[in-house]
């Protein structure tokens, strides 16, 4: 392998790292209070419940599907949760109530998706709304109060580490060991990059899209419980659009929407660079309209490097093979 | 084995489904029902209102709603169907256009924007169907009546307090509501000239839009604390952005006598104000604004007057007063 490889691999492996740093690196420069540990603490808990939503997207993009009722589910696990905190004093089952009203939704959306073959985008809208309705029907709209102790998940630390961040740093392993070391994660890559060939080549696809909404519905409900912590308060109408935010993550983060492509690192490094993008606009004053635009743009960039690196892939694609995350992966097309 | 499988799963779908949307239409199926009779005993007339909500998952509209469908039973002779617009000016013109269609006696909108709903408005009169604006109201369409609060006075009572308590040469930020919504951009406009113009010495550190949620607010509040080691004061359009902004200081000794101003009175500012982590809100009461809607529908209904603009108050509520409100909340079970 000549030198000129070992660069365009690096470039095409590690491309997002370099943004993250030289991000990090300008942010350090342009704003003082940008590098002090209480202000990178602060983006850490700021990111964690969408950084935690943006890796349920990263499994359900990698096997070619994703869900855009993530932040009202988020809404609905948080509202029931903290009124099972509320009726039974207990933090135990108000989490379990969390994980599980966001597992029951996801199973539905799988429902849809897996076995009615509905495609994802219009299966989880219709998840989206109903999910918010029932949030909205049984607050009957209004915010809960007087939360007492169950904001310790968003407000408490071990130490001097804020337990969202250790929330996220659980996930993020998690995520990472999944998608890299089991057989599940590679079926994800698999399903993601070519349906049929996995089917052909055995892999129970309903299995595996059942499991993803299934973590997935993991992840919305504890990212539920962490939210309403962090806000002190049931919201039912809280987290709209997160599930945008998440996906914006998981996709500057080198995620394909074309499937079979994606990391739990890559996820994580977008995540941060919305974070620090988002942190250093507030801290310099940026007016808020011209926050909207830079986020926008940098999505769009970001969109648009995935396009061209896919093309690229294409042109080599029988060079692909070395690359082991995802054996299954090579495309027909 | 799988067929059975496939079978199972969409009964349970079918399930769920049933299940949430039997709950979502009882509240309105109860209504309507009562809503199909025009005589009712004795021949006394039974008269039909369309109340028009803004959106029912905003958590003011939605307590306005619930406190005015309350409100109408207390009046024998009227009954009151709650429509959702959904935060959409073409959803909630529709709903107008219908109430016309269903001849109701009266039609009462909560506009998601006034000038959208503003000819469809015109369309109620004209087709002789009273017509009620509410929060915010819609002026000067000939033949509606309206009842409001006065977004400009429910800042300025704020306002002026807050040129006598914040200190000289004082930082503040400032958390706005959505731009272009009638109430946010008075609510600001208020600040403007009974407060900022009159202090040139106070200094804005931070502004933006935090689209009246906690959520949002908190997290501009986080990085305002990490670039500011000293904040004064929080001006906010709502309760619901100056809790978020509480939310995030109220362990740091340093922010301890932090000013924070907010408007609407609602059951978690009230509970601030009370523990004196909140400085001031203006009340914009549900039950205040539901009880004036309810008693002009009744005079226009019974033809005492043809036409009535009138205000709900805009009290102040400070550590000094705070009991009271929160008596009002407890005794109508909004909070323990």
């Amino acid at each position: 392998m000549d030198l000129k490889n070992v660069w365009s691999t690096a470039k095409k492996k590690y491309s997002i790292f370099m943004v993250l740093f030289v991000l990090f690196f300008i942010c350090s420069i342009i704003n003082e209070n940008f590098l002090t540990p209480n202000n990178l603490t602060n983006i850490s808990r700021q990111l964690a419940v969408t950084t935690i939503l943006a890796f349920g997207q990263t499994m359900l993009i990698i096997s070619g599907m994703l869900d855009l009722s993530q932040g009202s589910v988020l809404a609905l696990s948080g509202v029931f949760a903290v009124s099972a905190y509320k009726s039974t004093g207990s933090l135990v089952i108000a989490v379990l109530v969390g994980i599980v009203t966001g597992v029951v939704c996801n199973i539905v959306n799988a429902i849809m998706v897996s076995t009615f073959k509905a495609p994802p985008f219009i299966a989880t809208l219709a998840m989206l709304t109903m999910a918010r309705g029932v949030a909205l029907l049984f607050t009957k709209g209004q915010n809960l109060l007087q939360l007492g102790n169950f904001v310790v998940f968003g407000q408490g630390s071990a130490g001097i580490i804020p337990i969202p961040i250790i929330f996220l740093v659980i996930i993020a392993i998690f995520t990472w060991y999944i998608l890299k070391h089991t057989r599940f994660g590679r079926s994800l890559y698999a399903v993601g990059g070519n349906e049929e060939a996995s089917i052909a080549s055995g892999i129970n696809v309903h299995k595996v899209k059942y499991t993803a909404f299934i973590i997935n519905g993991i992840f919305v409900g504890l990212a539920g419980v962490l939210f309403m912590s962090r806000v002190n308060a049931g919201l039912p109408n809280g987290a709209v659009g997160y599930e945008f935010t998440a996906l914006t993550a998981a996709i500057i983060g080198g995620t394909s929407f074309s499937g079979g492509v994606g990391t739990a690192a890559g996820t994580l490094a977008g995540a941060f660079i919305v974070g620090f993008l988002d942190n250093i606009m507030n801290l310099a004053s940026v007016d808020s309209y011209m926050q909207q635009i830079v986020r926008g743009a940098i999505i769009a960039l970001a969109v648009i490097y995935d396009i061209r690196s896919k093309n690229r892939r294409t042109k080599s694609a029988m060079g692909r093979i070395e690359d082991k995350e995802k054996p299954k992966a090579i495309k027909a097309k | 084995m799988k067929k059975r499988l496939i079978s199972v799963l969409s009964m349970l779908l079918a399930i769920v489904l049933l299940a949430a949307c039997g709950k979502t239409a009882t509240p309105n199926a109860s209504n309507s029902t009562a809503a199909g009779t025009t005589t009712g005993n004795g021949g006394a007339k039974t008269y039909k209102i369309a109340y028009i909500a803004r959106a029912q998952s905003d958590s003011f509209a939605a307590w306005l709603a619930n406190a005015v469908k309350d409100e109408a039973k207390k009046y024998p002779g009227i009954t009151l169907d709650v429509f959702d617009g959904e935060a959409n000016d073409e959803k909630e013109n529709s709903m107008i256009e219908n109430a016309i269609t269903n001849k109701y006696d009266l039609v009462i909108v909560q506009p998601n924007n006034g000038e959208a709903q503003r000819p469809y408005v015109e369309k109620v009169v004209k087709a002789g169907i009273f017509a009620i604006t509410t929060n915010a109201r819609i002026s000067g369409i000939e033949g509606a009546s309206s009842v409001d609060a006065n977004p400009y006075e429910q800042a300025a009572v704020n306002a002026r307090a807050a040129v006598e308590q914040i200190p000289q040469n004082a930082k503040v930020v400032v958390l706005k509501g959505p731009s272009g919504n009638f109430h946010a951009d008075e609510r600001r406009a208020s600040w403007q000239k009974e407060f900022f113009d009159k202090r040139p010495d106070v200094k804005i550190v931070g502004e933006q839009i935090a689209n009246w949620n906690k959520d949002e607010a908190m997290k501009y509040m986080e990085d305002w604390v990490q670039a500011n080691d000293k904040i004064d004061a929080v001006i906010s359009m709502n309760d619901n952005m100056a809790a978020g902004a509480i939310e995030v200081v109220k362990d740091n000794a340093k922010f301890k006598d932090m000013l924070v101003y907010g408007v609407d009175g609602t059951a978690e500012a009230l509970l601030l104000i009370q523990e004196g982590k909140m400085t001031s809100t203006c009340m914009q009461s549900a039950y205040d604004l539901a009880t004036k809607l309810m008693e002009t529908s009744n005079k226009l209904l019974t033809g005492a007057e043809k036409q009535i603009d009138t205000d709900i108050g805009n009290p102040l509520v400070n550590k000094d007063n705070v009991q009271e409100y929160i008596d009002v909340l407890k005794k109508a079970g909004a909070i323990k």
